[in-house]
């Protein structure tokens, strides 16, 4: 809610109370949600422009030139809050936000992703939680036929009552097709179409913006519904109205409403709107201005359209069956007027009402010190067991209990399917891209900036493994209640993390989303998601270049592991295992070693000198070994007692999460060359051992059969779900 | 041939049908909207319904669409002999017009199912399947209400008159409870009518079509549909 601060600020500003109506709209705008106000003033810390970058963050989705006449769109947000109350539906509106987002600039919606967090599965409201979570993602993203094409998943108690449903949409648009969201002309029409306006998600924003009590089911009704039949004829209704150019801007229906889409078209667009309410077609009759103006029903879109063409666009609306209504005008006051039956209900200063709050101090208290040490491990005593309940944890195992549910494959336009390290999609102009999102919160816990700073490296090392260079990233930032100075104080090293990681590897941050209030008073305790910094990094390949996939393809090629190796078990997936739960420092980010791999297997697969390549990451090298093996009908014999680095025994070698690091298969004939890359770029690397026609996972001191292990990663999650 | 691809409301691979046909020698794929009607068939040598969620799947997948108007067009060129081929949502109102026999039920595991699936292709010829008699193609499915089912009264001439061209199998062409994603009776992918001219596949040919894709055996069937309009 509206702080006293606040109220007295508006009051001054006014020179007057607000009235109920405007104390709604200023509610919901300035909230968390709305108005980044605790978020945006560290923002300055991400690199945002690049020469490819044609709109960065700002609008509903960001744009990058991919060349052939041709931008990629993406958008990501969360919808976190919602998802924890009625996981359906959240989870469904989630994705219907995400894609309107991507198409009121104009583009085409061509892929999803969703990237998710919840308790471990074995407490049931969990599973029920995520079985649903899913099949609202499903239901909704299937219907309207965007396929998935990358998502990950993390399981860890400290979501047990704060779950994350993070959503990405990928789209495409002709540079002259684009549609910017500002009103720019006074004298224009403001257009709303799509759904009619009824009572749910009313003031979705605020209570997505305050953290959670005992009480919860009465925010039921702050929850949206979602209606993907509605969607896809708003789709196919918004791209005839683009393809012929009628609209002058645009602008969806999200958090907020309609305060948030018309006070953002006149701030972006140096204007002013006035909007008749009672023109708004309604779902309830009964509802109030205060209402109306407020609600958050989902499958709406608000279009600028310029007099002259008005009559046109109404012919494409009526012939599609939209409902619509031409609700105001673009006007030159610099106000928010609302009306209601002649009768002003609002009139906000657009400058007050968009980002005109007062800034909240906000105290960056200290993150918790941790030690080096590594006085738990104890070298454990049967390491093929181990691997075993490595590859069954949630954390690591297999997900296609969720992702058979996705449809991967709808527009015919999917190169990779899920499961592998990124989703590739081919582009119009005949690019393929890839995508994919990485976050582990274990080593954010630990230290909030480095864990950042590695999930980012770790997003990128899966594009790299796949032959692709990294284009742009869009983020999504789950954290604590920001008035709390620890919680506080996470979120500012995150951004840290993510800032110097954009700096370093020079790649523009194009859009995103900041969710913060992610914690729980539960019976006086408070209970705090750890910090979520969900990165997602897009790749395009080289003309012509195939995705290389994990899975080993020959017999007798050699495995090499480049990248040293050093004793970083704090914070590992073998850790939390072990001990029940994470302590110490987390491996280290090293951007110059990371760059130096990272060119080095660019340059192999440009070359062609790949088969099958793996990163390091969750689990170690042997996870990212056995998963190498999982898909194919080859095994592997190696030799693991010459690791370079400063590991003291195989056990080290076996699951600490060094960043930089890369599985590598190569044939014979071309060892030679893959070596002289690997010392060119300044990288180390060692030859682990060939692969072997037997299915069997041969690590010299002890060995795992395919079949064995395959059966572990497959069992993990599903045995918890329906 | 001119090959008309319906778009009902909610119908969303409508696109990809069109691409897929656009690249076989002599097909000429237009897209009719459904609210065209009867009008909308007036030329058409065959029919394509794809896969999506017409109306919203709404009642029940296919129930809606049933019952429009532009489904008594099809029926009218399904009984001139015309090839029609239903997709996936298509099949399913093909079912529920009763131009084909049988139901598609929930699927047995309740979830919507997407993955690649191996298909035995029957060893008699049909309109079809010609040149891939007993061969086994891979395409992909996605579904939540494809689990085929029929009464043993039609089950049997369905069978008896080699109106089965495809079925569920592993990558080894053997047809076994594993390989089934859905329960379908007899893991049945796709029937054809009496007069073998309008067929129904839960599999997705044209996701099939380009090598980029991972596999181009749909890109057959539908060179077989193209053919068939002639």
């Amino acid at each position: 809610m509206i702080t006293r601060e606040e109220l007295q600020h508006a009051t001054k500003v006014l020179g007057r109370e607000p009235t109920k109506t405007e104390l709604g709209m200023l509610d919901v705008l300035w909230s968390e949600h709305c108005s980044y106000k605790s978020s945006k003033r560290w923002f300055y810390l991400f690199k945002t422009t690049a020469d490819n970058v044609a709109l960065g963050i700002g609008e509903g989705a960001g744009l990058v030139d991919i060349g052939g006449g041709y931008y990629v769109g993406v958008a990501m947000e969360s919808h976190n809050h919602p998802s924890q109350i009625d996981p359906y539906n959240g989870a469904a509106t989630g994705v219907g936000g995400i894609i309107r987002d991507v198409i009121s600039q104009g583009c085409k919606a061509v892929g999803l992703m969703n990237c998710l967090r919840f308790g471990h599965p074995e407490k049931p409201h969990n599973a029920y939680l995520l079985e649903n979570v899913v099949r609202g993602i499903s239901e909704y993203g299937n219907s309207v036929g965007i396929p998935v094409v990358g998502g990950e998943i993390e399981f860890d108690e400290s979501y047990d009552d704060n779950c994350l449903v993070n959503v990405v949409c990928v789209g495409y648009v002709k540079p002259e097709k684009v549609v910017r969201s500002s009103a720019r002309t006074p004298g224009h029409y403001l257009i709303m179409f799509g759904s009619t306006t009824g009572r749910d998600g009313i003031a979705g924003v605020s209570f997505a913006s305050e953290t959670f009590s005992n009480e919860e089911e009465e925010n039921r009704g702050a929850v949206q519904i979602g209606d993907p039949l509605a969607k896809k004829v708003l789709i196919d209704t918004l791209s005839e109205l683009i393809e012929e150019e009628l609209i002058d801007g645009l602008q969806d229906f999200g958090g907020g409403g309609m305060t948030s889409a018309a006070g953002e078209l006149a701030r972006a667009g140096g204007t002013g709107i006035e909007i008749h309410l009672e023109r708004v077609p309604l779902r309830e009759d009964d509802m109030d201005p205060s209402e109306i103006i407020i609600s958050e029903s989902q499958e709406r879109m608000l279009a600028i359209i310029a007099p002259e063409k008005m009559d046109r666009a109404k012919v494409i609306l009526e012939k599609n069956d939209t409902t619509y209504a031409v609700i105001g005008t673009v006007t030159d006051d610099l106000q928010y007027t609302a009306k209601y039956k002649g009768e002003v209900v609002a009139s906000l200063p657009i400058s007050l009402l968009v980002d005109g709050f007062p800034v909240p101090e906000r105290i960056e208290g200290k993150i918790t010190a941790q030690t080096e040490s590594l006085s738990w491990f104890k070298e454990p005593e049967d390491y093929g067991t181990t691997i075993l309940m490595l590859l069954q944890s949630a954390n690591i195992c297999d997900r296609s209990w969720i992702y058979s549910q996705y449809d991967q494959h709808v527009q015919s336009n999917t190169v990779v399917d899920l499961g592998e390290n990124a989703g590739v999609l081919e582009f119009p102009n005949g690019r393929l891209l890839a995508f994919t999102s990485d976050c582990n919160s274990f080593w954010c816990k630990l230290d909030p900036q480095t864990g950042t700073a590695n999930s980012a490296a770790e997003s990128l090392r899966n594009l790299v493994s796949m032959g692709a260079r990294p284009l742009f990233i869009a983020d999504c930032l789950n954290f604590g209640n920001p008035e709390r100075p620890e919680s506080y104080a996470q979120f500012v090293e995150s951004v840290r993390g993510l800032g110097r990681f954009s700096h370093d590897f020079d790649i523009p941050i194009i859009g995103g989303n900041v969710s913060l209030y992610n914690e729980t008073v539960i019976d006086g305790k408070n209970r705090r998601i750890n910090p979520t910094p969900q990165i997602m990094i897009s790749g395009i390949f080289n003309q012509g270049f195939n995705p290389i996939k994990r899975n080993l393809v020959t017999p007798w090629a050699n495995i090499f592991l480049v990248g040293e190796t050093f004793p970083e078990l704090n914070g590992s997936e073998f850790q939390r295992l072990i001990l029940g739960e994470v302590k110490g420092i987390p491996p280290k980010y090293q951007p110059t070693t990371e760059k130096n791999s990272m060119n080095a297997i660019l340059e192999a697969h440009e070359r062609g000198l790949i088969r099958s390549c793996n990163n390091v990451g969750r689990g170690g090298i042997a996870v990212a070994l056995l998963k190498m093996v999982l898909k194919s009908d080859f095994g592997f014999k190696l030799n693991m007692d010459y690791i370079p680095g400063t590991i003291n025994s195989i056990g080290q070698g076996l699951f600490s999460e060094t960043s930089s690091r890369y599985l590598a298969e190569v044939t014979e004939s071309n060892q030679p060359e893959f070596l002289k890359l690997i010392e060119k770029h300044g990288t180390t690397c060692c030859e682990l051992g060939l692969t072997t026609t037997d299915p069997i996972a041969d690590f010299g001191r002890f060995a795992i059969r395919t079949s064995d292990a395959r059966k572990a990663f497959s069992g993990g999650l599903s045995k918890y779900l329906e | 041939m001119s090959i008309a691809v319906i778009r009902f409301p909610g119908t969303n691979n409508e696109d990809d049908v069109l691409r897929a046909l656009a690249q076989i020698p002599g097909a000429k794929p237009y897209l009719v909207q459904s609210r065209k009607g009867l009008a909308g068939l007036k030329d058409a040598d065959g029919v394509v319904i794809p896969g999506g969620f017409s109306y919203g799947d709404y009642l029940r997948a296919g129930a809606v669409a049933s019952v429009d108007v532009i489904v008594e067009g099809i029926r009218d060129l399904a009984e001139d002999g015309k090839p029609v081929l239903g997709i996936c949502n298509g099949f399913q109102i093909l079912a529920e017009t009763g131009i084909l026999q049988g139901v598609l039920l929930p699927n047995q595991s309740a979830r919507f199912v997407c993955k690649w699936v191996y298909l035995k292709v029957s060893e008699q010829t049909t309109l079809f399947t010609e040149n891939i008699e007993n061969a086994v193609l891979r395409l992909p499915i996605a579904h939540a209400e494809g689990n085929y089912f029929c009464p043993e009264e039609q089950l049997v001439p369905l069978w008896d008159e080699g109106r089965i061209p495809f079925t569920y199998c592993d990558s080894r062409g053997q047809v076994t409870d594993d390989a089934n994603p859905n329960g379908s009776i007899d893991n049945i992918a796709g029937i054809i009518n009496q007069k073998g001219n309008v067929l129904g596949m839960m599999p997705h040919p044209e996701r099939a079509s380009r090598p980029l894709l991972g596999s181009t055996d749909g890109l057959q069937i539908l060179e077989n549909f193209v053919r068939a309009t002639k």
